[in-house]
């Protein structure tokens, strides 16, 4: 059992708005729960605990994507929170991704108010443009990233340091078999995001590819996926060649019906 | 009339690379990225019309317009759009530009970098990480550096090409989606494989003396991860076919181990 002191509990909420900020914009990808957890750990004095935290949190999480403006639960407060709770309730990090989902909920959440919300800055920056009001134009988009940015710091000050001792309780007043859940839990997880890229991905044409990436990680024991990923690229130039060359030759049949609005 | 009026320098592209990484600074339902993607560009249309008020509100008003691509490819539209801007085409022309790549970009973008390196890099660079390895979240760093730098490269790219970026964007972005779709879909099939975990504790009693584990006799035996490969079909199942929402599966899955840890099967 940790404490996390006020000191860490600002640097987790300054990491939050940072992190918080490349998220909104998407720009570095600091905001991925292997980072996130990694940056915590080092924060908190426990480097392991962040970087095994932070691994397990990414998997469960690589395929609930913000792609094409949808917003998923929230990966930043996923990684932090995860981190935080095997930190301070010594649990397992299996066990407290499901512990930190309800904050990863309520992020998801709070960042769809905003969505809907900033809506109504838009009738203003009509105004500035009317004007050819430059400078209000770009106050206007520092304005909407600050609250973003606000916002992900008071939430994760509370979430780590005010509530800190209730999270506690809460996990000493488990029973094994419901820890033990929700680390089962924890290891199915990632499941749900694999059937989320499937469901963007997946046509009839491509189940090959799926057996064929399913069974060489299957039967070929290796410590990661760079031969699945090695194997997929040489099918997809394959293909990519292949399509091409029909494309030269004025069969478009492989491009009919392909349109975006079916997959991609 | 092009060439002869550059006021655009490489350096204002570079910079235009990394201004465009505010396209998500305002976004909202209504307009999705459109203030953002206005006020990336707003120093280069200053630097345009310069004292051309009129012509300024009017770009500015045409890019206030919905747009909702993808932030790692919106530097080669912006590019694109600045040229023709540069040459002062016409406003409709460069209004309908706009709307007609967008789209695609967002398609091959998220094909790409959401569904397809993403689950690589993460699987790569998580089993790292999880055995307490800093090189994970490193290499995880570094990949998606290199990515945020190119940025760079494909505004360059979408300035010097102008219109003839539209015909390459046009006949290949269906190819590139499919290529990146097939290497996408063969480490999903990698990934459930490895990340997915489910184990059977249960055991059936043959007599006194012998029982068979479910999963180390069986399912390891015959085929190993169905579990993990049917229940994610089963997500996808859900997912696709009835509509649920992926916050339920979630919920479903708490519950579904939950339960099954109570009674020990898992």
């Amino acid at each position: 059992m940790h404490s996390v002191t006020l000191t860490q509990g600002l640097l987790l909420a300054l990491l939050a708005i940072i992190v918080g900020v490349d998220f909104w914009l998407e720009a570095l990808f600091l905001f991925r729960p292997i980072i996130v957890g990694t940056l915590s750990g080092l924060i908190l004095g426990d480097l392991q605990t962040g970087l095994i935290a932070g691994g397990l949190t990414e998997l469960a999480f690589a395929g609930l994507t913000p792609a094409g403006g949808t917003q998923p639960p929230n990966p930043i407060l996923a990684g932090l929170m995860t981190t935080v709770i095997a930190f301070t309730t010594g649990t397992d990090p299996k066990t407290a991704i499901g512990l930190a989902l309800p904050f990863s909920f309520l992020m998801q959440y709070i960042i769809l108010f905003y969505y809907s919300s900033f809506s109504f800055f838009m009738a203003k920056a009509d105004k500035y443009a009317e004007e050819a009001d430059t400078k209000s134009l770009v106050k206007l988009n520092i304005l909407t990233t600050s609250i973003v940015a606000i916002t992900y710091g008071i939430v994760v000050f509370l979430c780590v340091f005010v509530a800190q001792d209730l999270m506690k309780a809460l996990v000493a007043a488990m029973p094994a078999w419901l820890a033990h859940g929700f680390e089962i839990a924890g290891g199915i997880l990632p499941a749900v995001g694999f059937g989320m890229l499937l469901k963007v991905m997946m046509k009839a044409q491509y189940v090959p590819y799926l057996m064929v990436g399913f069974f060489v990680a299957s039967f070929i024991p290796f410590s990661n996926l760079l031969p699945v990923a090695v194997i997929g690229a040489a099918l997809a130039i394959y293909e990519y060649f292949n399509s091409k060359d029909k494309l030269l030759k004025g069969e478009s049949a492989i491009v009919k019906g392909d349109d975006y609005s079916e997959g991609i | 009339m092009k060439g002869s009026n550059k006021v655009l320098t490489k350096k204002d592209i570079t910079r235009l690379g990394f201004l465009s990484s505010f396209l998500q600074a305002s976004f909202n339902y209504e307009r999705m990225q459109a203030g953002g993607f206005t006020a990336a560009q707003l120093p280069f249309l200053k630097k345009i019309y310069k004292d051309d008020k009129k012509g300024l509100s009017e770009a500015m008003t045409d890019n206030l317009e919905f747009i909702n691509t993808h932030p790692n490819f919106v530097g080669f539209l912006m590019g694109l759009l600045l040229s023709l801007e540069e040459s002062h085409e016409d406003r409709g022309i460069i209004k309908g530009l706009k709307v007609a790549l967008f789209g695609p970009l967002a398609g091959i973008g998220d094909a790409i970098f959401w569904f397809t390196i993403l689950p690589i890099v993460a699987g790569i660079s998580s089993s790292f990480a999880m055995q307490g390895n800093a090189l994970g979240p490193i290499l995880f760093f570094t990949v998606y550096l290199t990515i945020f730098l190119l940025r760079i490269v494909w505004t360059h790219l979408g300035y010097n090409l102008g219109t003839k970026a539209i015909d390459i964007i046009k006949t290949n972005s269906q190819m590139i989606s499919k290529a990146a779709s097939i290497l996408g879909i063969t480490v999903i099939g990698g990934l459930i494989a490895s990340y997915v975990h489910i184990n059977v504790l249960s055991t059936i009693a043959i007599n006194a003396d012998h029982a068979v584990s479910l999963q180390k006799d069986f399912f390891d035996k015959i085929f190993p991860n169905i579990l993990p490969l049917g229940y994610t079909l089963l997500m996808f199942y859900l997912l696709k076919k009835k509509k649920v929402s992926p916050v339920v599966l979630i919920f479903m899955t708490f519950i579904l181990a939950i339960l099954l840890s109570f009674i020990g099967i898992l």
